[in-house]
């Protein structure tokens, strides 16, 4: 992108000061438990430390894998459920935002009296899970979601008049004739009408249903709305239309969108920004048009070959995902994609884990196994019912079963008795770093070198 | 868009149109719970057996002081069916069969309401609190109904009348002892069930109370298997309330199909068939139609054809 294009957006982005949202290492958790006495054994990490900002009137489009954490973040965000770490800032100024991030990156005991009340205050004033009854119910009415399933999100029982007029007779701002009359503009926003008053949610198809939802969503005049997948589950041509519709409101109503989709093609038109997430953490963020013409990211790339309609814009070398998302209770070790990764380098964080993640398709390998002992993620003594066993796995460790990279990050793989000494060169969590001015990926990949 | 003139009758019209598909609605449900000649022959029996209950006042002359005691008369013991004054004969002990039947429908009418409501306001109340709630509350809540489950319900409910004495009012008691629990168990699954669906959270998001959104989404979405289960225990109900009757654990002498029953049974070996079998046949046909509507109603909102409706 040349200086020139780039200027009108950043003085567009000044000029609105105001964040809508700003999300500060954001982690939900959500513990495993077991047993009859429900011990906690494990956690899942849904959404695993994730920050990242959206202004007023602008559309950021939240993309991944399912499972990846952006619907969990989504319910983080709209309140639905409460993060088990980290914070989401609403209505906060860019000063007042990077005051928090400055604040809040101090470790608490470290923090002097002073800076723990100026904490305190910002939380209050802006933090939705801190804010008092009142403000509560602001961000509440201000921050809408639509929602997947348009169906299962609309009472059966209810009729269009009771749903879409329902938020307007929760706060009180509405009834009688006067209820009526603003369920009907609202109805007619969306594109449908009077005559849709009183029929019931099944007497629609799945786009009339989707426009209800948003019309319910558009009742209390919010300045944001979350979009959780709101066109996955409708035919193409309907999808065009949806959208449509969002991108017109939004100009229409100076809406904020926080656009959740697995279907990078669905936000290229609609979002100015996309955060790219894997495994509850963002591996990147950055302009839309940034992150469509230069990806950063290996995740992100092979997203973009997997979109159809988009595969010629991009480097055709990056083949496809394969497999699935690994175990969010177990996320790998360094850069979370690297299991998947097809440019994976031996920096990347392999560890102990990936020796069974690679190796499981194949047969007997692990049968006489009888006991693991786990000295850190990379290093671990697997032991065998016998020697043959444990040379077995050390033969494959060596060989083309496990991918170069892999092999080459392998430090030992010594073969005592009956036991297998693995050891892996150990990796630090990728950081995100800066690769363009308001693009960054987290990836050990130099962006100089390619 | 409307102008403030015709605002009122938009208003006017639509509300009417709100009330007319409601209406239509129940119609169309009506109609495909009638389409089943099962249903049909079910409600019909009930609806007969309904109508004799509350019009037991002016079909038979009620005995005074108390109509719900059988009245006796001493000059006519033991007559046979189609005797005068006894078209259905008399017990041994100059009891009118016909009136035991008429003003028997009428007690098991009074007796299975109360049980039903009652028993449906406990479980619902439990099984909502349990639903909601969770953790360490619903664990203890659904042990108890696991217990009360496990055992039989003619014999809990015998041994909870047994110990409570010989009364009417203990036979209402134990039978609301033994019959809550299903619908703590079917309103806690429903509670369950619902509160995971994304309209739950829609409303949660609008900012609704949990009040309002328990009493506009999630009591009316789960309310019908509670229904369909109300309508086979109220011929449950009987049921079992004629058998507590029957061993005696009902007050003497007091017009009811069970006690009717137990006065007529020791005529059988003589040959006085009647004073047993006309009662008899009474808690049948109740049972039978309570349980065939109770189907009925199963079938028109059996959960994977309801969301459609």
């Amino acid at each position: 992108m040349t200086m020139e294009s780039e200027h009108p957006q950043d003085d567009a982005a000044a000029a609105s000061d105001k964040l809508i949202l700003s999300l500060h290492g954001l982690k939900k958790h959500f513990p495993i438990k077991e047993g009859a006495l429900q011990r906690v054994v494990g956690q899942v990490r849904a959404v695993d430390g994730v920050s990242f900002d959206i202004r007023s009137g602008e559309t950021v489009g939240l993309v991944g894998e399912s499972g990846c954490g952006k619907t969990t973040l989504g319910r983080c965000v709209s309140g639905l459920t409460d993060p088990s770490d980290g914070a989401v800032y609403f209505n906060i100024t860019e000063g007042d935002r990077d005051r928090v991030d400055a604040l809040r990156d101090i470790p608490d005991e470290q923090r002097s009296e002073q800076e723990r009340e100026e904490l305190a205050a910002l939380d209050e004033a802006h933090c939705i899970n801190q804010l008092n009854e009142q403000a509560r119910r602001h961000y509440r009415r201000n921050c809408q979601v639509v929602f997947q399933d348009a169906f299962a999100s609309l009472n059966p029982r209810h009729l269009v008049n009771d749903i879409v007029g329902r938020p307007l007779q929760v706060y009180g701002e509405a009834s009688g004739s006067e209820l009526t009359t603003r369920t009907v503009q609202l109805l007619e926003q969306v594109g449908l009408g009077s005559q849709h008053l009183y029929r019931y949610p099944h007497q629609f198809s799945g786009g009339q249903r989707q426009r209800i939802s948003i019309a319910r969503a558009l009742a209390l005049n919010p300045e944001l709305i979350i979009l959780d997948e709101p066109t996955s589950a409708l035919d193409v041509s309907v999808q065009a239309q949806i959208l449509n519709l969002l991108h017109e409101l939004q100009r229409e109503r100076n809406l904020a969108y926080l656009f959740i989709t697995h279907d990078l093609s669905v936000v290229r038109h609609m979002a100015d920004r996309i955060v790219v997430m894997y495994l509850g953490k963002v591996v990147e963020a950055g302009r839309t048009q940034d992150i469509f013409e230069r990806p950063q990211h290996p995740y992100t790339k092979a997203l973009l070959a997997a979109s159809p309609d988009l595969s010629d814009d991009t480097d055709t070398e990056i083949p496809t995902l394969e497999g699935t998302v690994p175990d969010p209770a177990h996320p790998p070790q360094g850069c979370r994609f690297h299991t998947r990764c097809p440019v994976a380098t031996p920096a990347c964080g392999w560890d102990v884990d990936d020796v069974v993640r690679g190796l499981e398709n194949q047969e007997n390998l692990f049968d006489g196994l009888s006991a693991v002992n786990r000295v850190s993620p990379f290093e671990a003594q697997l032991t065998f019912d016998n020697e043959a066993s444990a040379r077995a796995l050390a033969d494959t460790l060596h060989s083309n079963a496990i991918s170069a990279s892999m092999r080459e990050a392998l430090e030992e793989a010594v073969v005592r008795d009956r036991t297998i000494n693995i050891r892996f060169n150990p990796a630090e969590e990728v950081e995100l770093t800066e690769r363009a001015p308001g693009h960054i990926a987290a990836c050990v990949l130099d962006p100089a070198a390619r | 868009m409307v102008d403030s003139p015709n605002t009122d009758q938009i208003y006017l019209q639509t509300r009417d149109s709100a009330w007319r598909v409601r209406a239509q609605r129940g119609w169309e449900l009506t109609r495909t719970m009638l389409a089943n000649p099962t249903t049909v022959i079910g409600l019909t029996i009930v609806v007969l057996l309904i109508l004799m209950a509350l019009s037991a006042p002016w079909i038979t002359e009620p005995n005074t002081p108390d109509a719900y005691q059988m009245p006796r008369d001493w000059s006519a013991v033991r007559v046979p069916p189609g005797s005068p004054g006894h078209i259905l004969g008399t017990t041994n002990r100059g009891g009118d069969v016909l009136y035991g039947v008429i003003w028997g429908a009428r007690t098991s009418l009074k007796l299975s309401l109360m049980v039903v409501s009652l028993t449906v306001v406990i479980g619902v109340v439990i099984g909502s609190v349990a639903g909601f709630t969770g953790g360490r509350v619903d664990e203890v809540l659904m042990r108890i109904v696991d217990v009360f489950l496990s055992i039989p319900e003619l014999i809990f409910a015998l041994a909870i009348a047994a110990v409570l004495g010989p009364s009417f009012t203990n036979i209402i008691l134990a039978l609301v002892v033994v019959f809550w629990v299903k619908y703590a168990r079917i309103m806690r699954s429903q509670i369950i069930r619902i509160k995971q669906s994304e309209y739950i959270d829609a409303a949660r998001v609008i900012g609704d109370s949990k009040l309002r959104i328990y009493l506009r989404d999630i009591l009316p979405n789960s309310f019908t298997p509670v229904m369909v289960q109300a309508t086979l225990d109220m011929g449950n109900i009987v049921l079992v309330g004629a058998t507590l009757s029957f061993i005696g654990l009902s007050e003497a002498g007091i017009a009811e199909w069970g006690v009717l029953v137990s006065e007529g049974q020791a005529g059988i070996s003589a040959g006085r068939w009647w004073a047993p079998t006309f009662p008899g046949l009474m808690v049948f046909l109740w049972a039978l139609a309570f349980n065939l509507v109770g189907d009925g109603l199963r079938d028109v909102f059996d959960p994977r054809t309801e969301s459609a409706r």
